[in-house]
């Protein structure tokens, strides 16, 4: 395939040498390290929130959660490259009060607070338990990556969010969630090339089969594609597959 | 320039001007507003000073600052002096039938039926696409947002824009979306009115599952022409009621 030879490589003699496959895998390697990073990340920063929340000892207050975890936001979105446009912390009920949330979220360079009203509202909590990225990792204890969608509450962008479980006992219940959004446009600057190389109709798809970045100009961000077999399947990240060859449906 | 007395940011006369011009006094109004307006500040509740307020919402002091006090001459705050002074959310605050009346009066039947057509091309951009794109979560999603018919007004009223929100996110579109949403801040409070009639709750609750289901059955054509219906509905109804002033 002429997108093999003419990729910048190390020189078109080598590339020429080097399989199909095997660079294809390489690029699908990288994917999977960009989002796999996301994820490590997301996992380690729930671990210290978590401790840092236990060792308040049961004297959580708003200034505190946002003293935590604003330093945090500061450095993932204006790490230079990053894909992170906003995150935060958003608490379960019952760490404030029984039923308030506490949203500690920024978006963008200049950190600008999400949702902030909310946390005058002594109810705030009914605003976040239908929320897919607030529900699911709250109610199975584990990470989810939702979307893309369009974040209503923040960006009004197209998006994923990666939420995580804050615990403060390894035994306890769910005190929180931290999340990172990342938008599509973003991932898309950064799987294209990866992309490219794989196929001129490599697919990045999520867990349920929505395209996410594809290399096809018929396959769009959030249409439902599907694998066009034979093809090869990587798999990135613990839910993302790119699909070296995909056909919307 | 034609503003109602709460100011531009409820305004229809917004549609014929650039977003950028509403001001960020009139944006922190909007937020409150919308804040009451979907119960998560609620009447007799305290609202923040001026310093968290304008922390927490990002702007200046003196922004904080004129949006209280734009709210306070617009009657959705009061504020008491003393040691246990402050701002709250005032009682009787919710959108009235005689508020939504009086904007409804306030505008020509060409800037509503602009305004209409301008929904409706926005709307049905947004269902043809949800035809194209929906999973069963987003059906039963959507599914959710459809009232009972003896739901009141208010959340009537709610759960229509809701729903149409809940379309425009299962478009996918974040240009669609926004739009839409400026659109519905446009409509302001008019929205109401219809939403106390019945006879409207009754036509436009058969619409509503008429939509999701061409939605579901990824039928862009009637998916588009079922939000149209519903937003003509809701423009006959305007429309009628505007002329009984003549």
């Amino acid at each position: 395939m002429s997108e093999t030879t003419s990729t910048a490589g190390p020189s078109a003699a080598s590339a020429k040498r080097v399989p199909v496959e095997k660079a294809a895998g390489q690029a699908a390697a990288e994917l999977d390290v960009t989002i796999s990073g996301i994820e490590h990340r997301l996992a380690a920063w729930a671990a210290e929130a978590g401790s840092a929340l236990a060792a308040m000892s049961g004297k959580v207050t708003g200034t505190a959660v946002d003293k935590l975890i604003r330093p945090v936001v500061e450095e993932l979105v204006q790490l230079p490259d990053g894909y992170a446009a906003g995150a935060g912390f958003i608490a379960n009920a019952g760490l404030l009060g029984p039923e308030r949330s506490y949203i500690a979220w920024w978006q963008g360079p200049d950190l600008e607070p999400v949702d902030a009203l909310a946390n005058f509202s002594p109810n705030s909590i009914s605003r976040y338990v239908k929320a897919e990225w607030f529900r699911i990792p709250v109610e199975t204890g584990r990470a989810h990556v939702t979307g893309p969608y369009v974040d209503f509450l923040c960006t009004d962008e197209y998006v994923l969010t990666f939420t995580h479980p804050v615990f403060t006992r390894p035994d306890g219940l769910v005190a929180g969630i931290v999340g990172i959004d990342i938008t599509v446009q973003r991932l898309e600057r950064g799987a294209m090339p990866a992309l490219r190389r794989i196929g001129a109709r490599a697919t990045l798809a999520n867990a349920d089969g929505r395209a996410v970045v594809s290399a096809a100009s018929d396959i769009d961000a959030g249409d439902l594609a599907a694998p066009d077999e034979p093809c090869r399947h990587y798999p990135v990240g613990r839910t993302f597959t790119v699909w070296s060859d995909a056909a919307g449906l | 320039m034609l503003l109602s007395p709460k100011g531009a940011s409820r305004s229809l006369a917004a549609v014929f001007t650039p977003i950028k011009s509403r001001g960020l006094v009139d944006e922190v109004c909007g937020r409150i507003e919308q804040a009451v307006e979907t119960g998560l500040l609620t009447s007799g509740q305290r609202l923040p000073n001026e310093t968290e307020l304008a922390a927490a919402l990002g702007v200046s002091a003196v922004t904080a600052r004129e949006a209280l006090s734009q709210l306070r001459a617009s009657g959705i705050i009061r504020t008491a002096r003393g040691r246990s002074g402050g701002s709250f959310i005032a009682d009787n605050v919710l959108p009235s039938r005689e508020r939504a009346l009086t904007q409804l009066h306030e505008l020509s039947r060409l800037q509503i039926r602009d305004l209409a057509l301008h929904y409706q091309a926005i709307a049905a951009a947004c269902a043809g696409v949800a035809a194209r794109r929906s999973d069963a979560a987003d059906i039963a999603t959507l599914r959710s947002f459809i009232p009972a018919e003896d739901d009141d007004s208010l959340s009537w009223r709610l759960a229509l824009s809701e729903f149409l929100l809940e379309v425009a996110a299962i478009a996918r579109s974040a240009r669609l979306a926004r739009e839409l949403i400026r659109l519905q801040a446009d409509l302001g409070t008019l929205t109401l009115l219809p939403c106390a009639d019945s006879g409207y709750r009754g036509r436009t609750g058969v619409i509503l599952e008429d939509v999701a289901a061409a939605i579901e059955a990824h039928q862009p054509a009637a998916a588009e022409s079922g939000v149209k219906a519903l937003i003509a509905a809701t423009t006959d109804w305007l429309l009628t009621e505007h002329a009984k002033r003549y």
